[in-house]
């Protein structure tokens, strides 16, 4: 019991982590219609860009985590103005896009790992690191503030969507794009806007892992997996659906060691995923997938 | 001809049966798989297997290969292909990430990173093929084949009903085809060839590990189709010929080996971008003429 | 009169919040062209789509020749013998006019992998069977100067008789055209508009969405009115044209 309960417990951590990377790709998704797997490398840009601000410039954590979103925000954003959006002007198909995004995220991760070297980046995170005992679960205050700084990305998330006029533009966009530019919506800018958020949701848990075990070049990857796991389960276009798939999955994996071995953990996760598929292709949440607009 | 110039040639005709059998989904069908290193190793460990385990030859190999590979590409085909195109992609994805786990993982049966020696050269009709100058041959032969069946398919109203579907599939669902069965069936067969490749590079190298089935290999694979040509056919062989000689470039200059893999790695990831901008039908395509932006 | 070849019976369609479709319930009679016409929004596209399978009906019932419809996919229902055309044309555009028309012949050998390895005679003898008729077919509507050219370069009026002859080479019975007229001008309409007549000919029954009221009152056989979902009205043509109330809504709103 008292392993389930610590299996629990790492579940929610982890599955915060892959929320977080799933309501920034669920958003851009939604909106833009990009398979943008290079938003991996995103999430491993801002681990180094955390890492280099703290190790290389000395700045101060704190410093260094917020200086780190802004730029994994400028990365995403300018993944998309310097190329999908190039692509797109010359007419590409949407594999095209998903190709270059591929390419992009192989060609990143191996600069990061000659730059870096693929060896985990340690950073220092002083008080963060000291053990929090629930009964019998351990955990940092780290996780703990991953956990709550979800929460927190969620909620402005999603108060942002509601509330303000260009999380409204967004919304149109991601449900309708013809109808929104008929009504004056400048469609590019939109996306613009979704690649800058969806980044900067997917930083603090490339920084987190980072703060956690090191920055890699490569771990960017399997999360970006994950997060399009999460956002197909929890249904394409809602991000209450990709939140509840991403935290999930961290429970499935965590809970799956209990029985199983460890290196069994995406086996069960993909597993899940398939069968989900079949038995509910639109999710938990996501709209009837209607044949396209005919 | 040089040893070392067969072995190249030999892999030429290896990765020349992959990038076509991938060039069906992709080039032909628009269906984007990532999962095609795990098919080749799948077809390499099945055959290795069949042979250590059950004493089946090269060609009995080749078999269980085919029907392996066909099999898992179905089982993760049939539930994703019936929706979306971009849910395959997360399936082939999860797939290749799975089916190396079990590689490394399922130790008993795999021997994990230990890997699998002593696979046994092929022979037909008691000639054992067992230098690189015989393999040639036959590592070609199986390419022609490939390419043969693949043009039959191509070349014939299933091919047209293929890029009909990659068009647009609502046309062609309202012009009676039944595009969902299309779909699996052609992901089927071009795993079934894939997987064959695996068989050939088994029973050549004689000693197969997880390292060689990696999503890494999966983007180099799609790098060679992309190169060569997603509209012509012979585009993947040409692909093969030039990525294959890239390695050897690489060592004239000297780069150490540490870094040079991520410089492979690099230099596909730029080649993909590079393509998708300059040329996304590859260098034996059709030049499309582009739509007004 | 004869029985109807195809019959709606009080189908209905939500979609988030907003009822499409409802009770809607008329028949098609065999080899006539019943127009389907209403204000924008009626529905007009949606009941196509239900009819083909492209959407799934909340409730009632859709029968062609007396077999259920309801809950076939849209290649099933194209094999029953009901087929359509959209009204963005939906042409293959990379693929030459006749490749547009021979995918729409019948060529099971040829479409099945089997076949294709284990019997290449037959299938060479179905493909040349589907040329020859191809060719008929874009004889029949006018295209046949056209045929290796490709379809995205063909001008508009062409492409919409392409996709008529697409369908056309389907040898479904009842032929769904989705505004066949739209964007056209006289000269054209003057092609296409035989064309519908000679399908009738041909014994097929054709059902057409068509906004202009003098096309429709010129074309079709019988008239059903569709608004907000619900059909208003159904009868001859030239009833439903003449009748002021139903003009009013249609122009009205």
């Amino acid at each position: 019991m008292d392993l389930v309960l610590q299996l629990l417990a790492t579940g929610l951590v982890v599955g915060s982590l892959y929320a977080l990377c799933a309501i920034g790709w669920g958003l851009i998704y939604g909106t833009t219609l990009h398979f943008h797997v290079a938003h991996g490398a995103v999430f491993a840009l801002a681990a180094y860009y955390a890492y280099a601000g703290q190790t290389l410039l000395h700045l101060p954590l704190p410093v260094a985590v917020v200086l780190a979103i802004a730029a994994a925000a400028l990365s995403g954003l300018l993944i998309d103005l310097l190329l999908y959006q190039q692509l797109e002007r010359r007419g590409a198909f949407r594999t095209s896009i998903f190709i270059a995004s591929l390419g992009l995220l192989i060609l990143l991760e191996n600069v990061l790992a000659i730059v870096f070297t693929p060896d985990p980046m340690r950073m220092d995170i002083g008080a963060l690191n000291t053990a929090v005992i629930i009964g019998p679960v351990f955990l940092t205050y780290l996780h703990i503030l991953t956990v709550a700084l979800t929460i927190v990305a969620y909620g402005a998330l999603m108060l942002f969507l509601k509330r303000s006029r260009w999380g409204q533009a967004i919304r149109a966009v991601s449900s309708a794009p013809e109808m929104a530019r008929t009504v004056g919506i400048d469609l590019k800018r939109v996306h613009l806007l979704a690649y800058a958020i969806g980044s900067a949701l997917a930083a603090p848990a490339g920084i987190l892992v980072a703060m956690d075990v090191g920055a890699e070049p490569f771990r960017g990857t399997r999360f970006v997996l994950l997060a399009s796991v999460g956002v197909i389960m929890g249904g394409i276009g809602s991000i209450p659906g990709a939140m509840l798939g991403g935290v999930f999955l961290g429970l499935l994996e965590n809970l799956g060691i209990w029985k199983l071995p460890s290196e069994w953990q995406s086996a069960i996760s993909f597993g899940v995923f398939l069968v989900f598929i079949v038995l509910r292709p639109r999710g938990f949440f996501g709209r009837t997938i209607h044949s396209a607009e005919i | 001809m040089t040893a070392y110039f067969a072995h190249y040639l030999v892999m030429v005709g290896i990765y020349t049966i992959l990038a076509t059998s991938l060039n069906l989904l992709v080039g032909y069908s628009g269906i984007f798989s990532l999962a095609h290193a795990a098919i080749y190793g799948i077809g390499a460990y099945a055959s290795a297997l069949a042979a250590l385990k059950l004493g089946l030859g090269f060609w009995g190999g080749l078999l269980v290969a085919a029907v392996v590979g066909a099999l898992a590409a179905a089982l993760v085909a049939i539930p994703s292909l019936r929706v979306a195109g971009d849910y395959y992609i997360v399936a082939s994805f999860g797939l290749q990430v799975v089916i190396l786990t079990v590689f490394i993982n399922w130790t008993s049966f795999t021997n994990g990173h230990a890997g699998l020696p002593g696979i046994p050269r092929p022979s037909l009709f008691g000639l054992v093929i067992d230098n690189p100058f015989k393999y040639v041959v036959l590592s070609l032969a199986l390419a022609a084949v490939t390419y043969a069946i693949c043009h039959r398919l191509t070349a014939s109203a299933f091919g047209r009903m293929l890029r009909a579907v990659r068009e647009d599939e609502i046309a062609a669902q309202a012009t009676g085809k039944n595009v969902v069965a299309v779909k699996i069936t052609i992901t089927t067969i071009s795993s079934a060839l894939g997987a064959l490749a695996g068989s050939l590079y088994a029973h050549y190298i004689t000693y197969i590990n997880p390292t060689s089935f990696t999503l890494d290999e999966s983007i180099f694979i799609t790098s060679l189709v992309i190169l060569g040509g997603t509209e012509r056919l012979a585009g993947p062989f040409v692909g093969a010929l030039i990525l294959l000689a890239v390695p050897e470039a690489l060592k004239f200059l000297a780069i150490p080996d540490t870094v040079a893999a991520p410089m492979r790695q690099i230099l596909y990831g730029a080649l993909l971008i590079l393509f998708m901008f300059v040329r996304p039908e590859g260098i034996l395509g059709r030049a499309r003429t582009r739509p007004a932006a | 009169m004869a029985a109807p070849i195809l019959t709606v019976q009080g189908v209905s369609k939500a979609f988030g919040g907003i009822q499409a479709v409802e009770d809607c319930t008329f028949d098609v009679a065999p080899r006539l062209i019943t127009g389907l016409i209403g204000p924008n929004g009626a529905g007009k596209t949606t009941v196509f789509n239900l009819i083909t399978g492209f959407l799934r009906a909340d409730g009632g019932s859709i029968r062609y020749k007396g077999e259920e419809l309801l809950g076939l996919h849209p290649h099933e229902v194209e094999t029953r013998g009901v087929v359509r055309t959209f009204q963005h044309l939906r042409l293959w555009g990379k693929m030459t006019v006749l490749e547009n028309v021979l995918l729409g012949c019948r060529t099971p050998l040829g479409d099945s992998v089997v076949s294709l390895f284990l019997r290449p005679g037959r299938v060479r003898d179905e493909e040349a069977a589907a040329r020859r008729r191809a060719l008929e077919v874009l004889e029949f509507f006018g295209l046949a100067g056209r045929v290796h050219e490709m379809a995205e370069d063909l001008a508009y009026p062409e492409q919409k008789l392409l996709s008529m002859a697409r369908i056309f080479a389907t040898d479904a019975e009842v032929l769904l055209l989705d505004e066949p007229t739209s964007g056209l001008d006289t000269d054209s309409l003057g092609r296409l508009v035989p064309m519908v007549r000679r399908l009738i000919e041909h014994g097929k029954t054709v059902l057409l969405i068509e906004h202009n009221m003098e096309l429709i009152a010129q074309l079709s056989d019988e008239v059903v009115f569709l608004h907000q979902g619900r059909v208003m009205a159904r009868g001859r043509a030239e009833e439903i044209t003449r009748d002021p109330a139903l003009t009013e809504i249609y122009f009205g709103v």
